[in-house]
């Protein structure tokens, strides 16, 4: 345990050497709720308004929700595990006694911790600024399903993230293009960060409740804001839970199998 | 243990894709890649006793670093048999990984935006050091390779030497009994070569640790190996004493000179072989025992503004090696 607490100091403390590089991302993260916000804010203009099911609290507390999900969901280092793979860096952690899953989950989670302590200032500083209407959810159990939707949606990504970071096995090149589609494209689209996945047109959305995707975002978010309930919630979290497990399985063949053919490229 | 490391008809094939040049090339090899065998090992087998030094040399390419990460467990062997301290290094036994160490010198393992001493401390709880056991190797380390004052820099402001320094405390701060060392001076400047061989030296001597290092560098091995493997192809061609390998197959010297005119140029000869004359360069190859009298006739005799006499190449060592029998 030791191990993984230095782990997480260690890399806490490089975080800081990259201040502006985390500065820049953090504002990207309140420009996105920015846009976001305004963007929302103007297709409720009436409050007594509701479309899609939503009404202007319940949309404007859904993009303030984000704000607090992504910095817990989407900040995460484990994209890095690709560099790892192609440059032949993995070797300094196979020849330790570290197990290198949890090594970089440790690193996601301190990348996590520092993030949610930005976003949280992010959030009172946007909430007196904006003073827009938000839920507060007062109720036990919904809070404590928000919160274990939460763990799955992190794992579900740190998964994500290993599995790419997995291709430079075989395709050592591959550098960033693989990430850019998914953290960027798929992610951003498929997950809710950008609007609800139920806006969409009920077959799309089956669909896409289908994939590992909308569980980062929108289902933590529409847990929080009570708008699943009961069996679909509980549906929503077992669906959650088999991409935690098919993921799992599916990331130990490929590294198993990543680790055989892995040659140490670079020397 | 009588055998800290042994090695039995080592086999290793990797496979890589080829590319033809250029753009088409680049869409050929993404449409249908051409995938080629390399046989990097072609059954190696050689055994290590405990606290044994032993310099592994070979060409680029001739599969030195391919064992050293076989041995290290990062390589998994297409056959043969491999065993380190009594484990299968492939298996990556914690209990394994805590008694070795691999140093790349073309790899870091610290963290580059950090100060060193953060990297140990790190490697402290990876390894399960206790706190007094590592105080005192750090003290000790940091004192043999001269970098105390050095610990809270970054590691991105150190010099390339420095940092190799650095990366060896790193390497060594659990003590482990097996080490390998891959290139540890490449890159490095004289005076950083010798501090490291030294350490090298010191640090088998005093724990009685087994070291295997790969290099170019002839300075390294004169200075440090006992034994040599000498591999080329996958095979191993002389594994034996180092002084051996020098009587055998570097018998001679080279003296090189810079003539400043052609006077009496024909007279070379009897000082030695001329393996190439191109005014004002000349370079004689003469027997080992006679260098220095050759080189004071040249000094005598010739108008010569600088003289230097050195040993033979490694290479051509290894290749006199591998026209000779290979021997087990």
């Amino acid at each position: 345990m030791r191990k993984y607490l230095q782990i997480f100091k260690i890399s806490f403390e490089e975080e800081f050497t990259y201040r502006l590089n985390f500065i820049l991302w953090r504002i990207r993260n309140v420009m996105q709720i920015f846009l976001t916000y305004f963007i929302w804010s103007t297709v409720y203009s009436d409050p007594a308004k509701q479309i899609f099911g939503y009404d202007r609290t319940k949309i404007l507390t859904y993009v303030f929700g984000i704000m607090i999900v992504r910095a817990l969901v989407l900040s995460a280092r484990a994209m890095d595990v690709s560099n790892d793979v192609a440059s032949g860096n993995l070797s300094n952690y196979l020849t330790k006694p570290v197990n290198y899953f949890k090594y970089w989950f440790t690193r996601d989670i301190s990348s996590k911790v520092l993030n949610l302590i930005f976003a949280t200032v992010e959030f009172i500083l946007l909430f007196l600024v904006l003073k827009p209407p938000f839920l507060f959810q007062t109720n036990i159990a919904v809070i404590l399903a928000f919160l274990v939707s939460i763990i799955f949606a992190v794992i579900i990504y740190f998964l994500i993230l290993f599995l790419l970071s997995s291709i430079p096995f075989w395709i050592p090149e591959i550098g960033w293009g693989s990430h850019f589609l998914v953290t960027v494209v798929i992610v951003e689209a498929l997950s809710g960060s950008l609007f609800p996945i139920n806006i969409l047109p009920q077959g799309l959305q089956s669909i896409i409740l289908a994939t590992p995707f909308p569980y980062l975002i929108y289902f933590p978010v529409e847990v929080y804001l009570g708008n699943i309930s009961g069996w679909a919630l509980f549906g929503g979290l077992m669906v959650a839970a088999s991409w935690v497990g098919v993921l799992w399985v599916f990331l130990n063949v490929v590294w198993q199998k990543g680790l055989k053919v892995y040659q140490s490229f670079g020397g | 243990m009588d055998r800290a490391i042994i090695v039995d008809g080592l086999v290793k094939d990797f496979e890589v894709t080829e590319r033809e040049p250029g753009l088409t090339g680049a869409f050929k090899s993404l449409i249908s890649p051409k995938k080629k065998i390399v046989n990097a090992l072609k059954g190696v087998s050689f055994s290590i006793q405990p606290g044994e030094l032993v310099g592994f040399i070979g060409p680029n390419g001739a599969g030195k670093t391919t064992t050293l990460k076989t041995l290290s467990g990062l390589l998994y062997p297409t056959a043969g048999f491999v065993e380190v301290l009594e484990f299968d290094p492939w298996k990556r036994n914690p209990e394994f990984l805590k008694q070795i160490s691999l140093v790349m010198g073309q790899k870091n393992q610290l963290w580059w935006d950090l100060p060193a001493i953060e990297t140990f401390e790190l490697n402290r709880a990876i390894y399960d050091i206790p706190t007094r056991s590592y105080n005192e190797n750090l003290k000790e380390l940091t004192e043999l390779l001269d970098v105390e004052k050095l610990l809270n820099t970054p590691v991105r402001k150190l010099s390339l030497g420095q940092r190799m320094r650095m990366e060896l405390v790193a390497a060594l701060i659990h003590k482990p009994k097996v080490l390998f060392l891959d290139e540890p001076t490449i890159g490095l400047d004289i005076i950083a070569q010798q501090k490291v061989r030294d350490f090298i030296y010191d640090y088998n001597r005093k724990y009685n640790a087994t070291v295997l290092l790969t290099s170019h560098n002839m300075g390294d091995l004169i200075n440090l190996a006992r034994r040599v493997i000498i591999i080329n192809d996958g095979k191993i061609l002389y594994d034996g004493a180092f002084e051996d390998l020098i009587m055998q197959y570097a018998k001679e010297k080279i003296i090189k000179a810079t003539l400043s005119n052609e006077n009496n140029i024909s007279n070379l000869e009897k000082i030695g072989k001329i393996k190439k004359l191109s005014f004002p360069e000349v370079v004689l190859s003469v027997p080992r025992s006679a260098a220095a009298v050759a080189a004071s006739e040249l000094l005598q005799n010739f108008p010569v503004d600088d003289l230097t006499i050195e040993e033979i190449p490694i290479e051509e060592i290894i290749r006199k090696a591998f026209k000779s029998e290979p021997k087990k």
